[in-house]
């Protein structure tokens, strides 16, 4: 008898063909991926939480029509994007899109001379909901889910040079905004 | 600004390709303020994934549901066409049928035949002439019968005839011999005779 783990390139083609076991399977490995996604750029547990089952639901609905099972992950993620755009626009009748807290000038500050990890998170998560949600997005995509340059311009539908341009610049003010941290040696 | 020959951040992020990626590495070794930058770069990602992902709140999980799934014959089809081995199958199939069809149906190929144009006209010459001579000769013994049914028809009205006058003739004869013999009486024997 063979071991072998099991694969999203195994779990697909079954699931497309309406097998629900094998999609749950599927749900199961990317689930927390998903919500983690939606929970940095929407900064609320409640809606993330909701939209991932969304995501997943129209991603059952919809899997037959993915053609390249090696695409599923920025295809799962377009549907997320989508998803938070969606409620985005909900929460903002007006069409404006999303944009971070006005930015003060200062950097984040963590008081105390030790970081702890609450203070990390807080620190952190404050320095992302500075960024516009383009930004964040775009830095969510790449350095939490690990995304090329190409399937998050795949994701976000903009070119890659837009998507390389969010994410320089908000490295620039992130690091402008975590220094103090550095200065502590938490890296 | 980086020094660097190729973006520092394309590098950091792993989006060079190997070649960029190499010429990077050297220049990194003998540049100090690259690898500051580089440094820099690795602890602001450092300090962004120490918020680690939080677990998801609640599992997501389906219950089959006939609402979202196909029909019996839209799955039995999806799997059918869906497995590479009996779609091989079933093409390797539609192929030999195709194959041993065309085989039964197909027309027997038609030889080329050389065709004698001489031969033929002179076989159809002498068949028309066979053809002429046996329409003439019929003609002929056809104008024969009837000459000669025509010739026996004549010599027998003739011969009736002949006998005809012949009788008459004897006929005249007689009543001349009979009136000559009563003349010759009467003028040699006038007793006799009255």
């Amino acid at each position: 008898m063979i071991f072998r783990a099991v694969e999203d390139a195994d779990l697909i083609p079954k699931a497309q063909r309406g097998d629900v076991e094998a999609f749950n399977l599927l749900i199961s490995r990317w689930e927390k991926r998903v919500f983690n996604y939606l929970l940095r750029i929407l900064q609320n547990r409640d809606d993330a939480l909701d939209l991932s089952q969304d995501v997943f639901l129209k991603a059952y609905q919809n899997l037959r029509k993915l053609e390249d099972p090696g695409r599923f992950a920025a295809w799962l993620f377009r549907i997320a994007h989508n998803e938070a755009y969606s409620l985005f626009r909900k929460r903002r009748p007006e069409g404006e899109p999303p944009q971070g807290e006005e930015r003060s000038g200062q950097s984040v500050t963590v008081g105390g001379a030790g970081v702890f990890p609450i203070e990390l998170s807080i620190a952190v998560s404050s320095a992302l909901g500075r960024l516009t949600s383009e930004q964040r997005e775009t830095v969510v995509l790449k350095v939490y889910q690990g995304f090329k340059f190409e399937e998050i311009a795949e994701i976000l539908s903009c070119p890659i040079s837009t998507v390389k341009s969010r994410m320089y610049t908000a490295l620039d003010l992130l690091k402008a905004d975590l220094s103090p941290l550095k200065t502590r040696g938490v890296s | 600004m980086s020094c660097s020959p190729f973006d520092l951040r394309d590098y950091f992020f792993g989006e060079l390709p190997e070649q960029d990626r190499r010429q990077v590495d050297l220049h990194t070794k003998g540049c100090a303020a690259c690898r500051e930058e580089l440094n820099s770069l690795r602890s602001t990602q450092a300090i962004l994934l120490s918020a680690p992902d939080e677990e998801i709140p609640q599992r997501i999980g389906f219950v089959s549901d006939r609402v979202y799934e196909p029909s019996r014959l839209r799955r039995w089809w999806r799997t059918f066409w869906g497995s590479a081995p009996r779609l091989g199958f079933a093409s390797a199939a539609m192929l030999s049928v195709a194959i041993i069809v065309a085989a039964m149906y197909q027309p027997t190929p038609v030889t080329p035949v050389t065709v004698d144009v001489a031969g033929l006209q002179a076989d159809f010459l002498r068949q028309m002439n066979q053809a002429v001579e046996k329409a003439v000769a019929e003609s002929d013994a056809r104008h024969e019968r009837r000459t000669a049914e025509l010739l026996a028809a004549a010599t027998r009205r003739f011969d009736s005839e002949r006998r005809a006058d012949m009788a008459a003739v004897s006929q005249s004869f007689a009543i001349l011999e009979k009136f000559a013999k009563r003349e010759y009486r009467a003028a040699n024997f006038p007793e006799s005779s009255r």
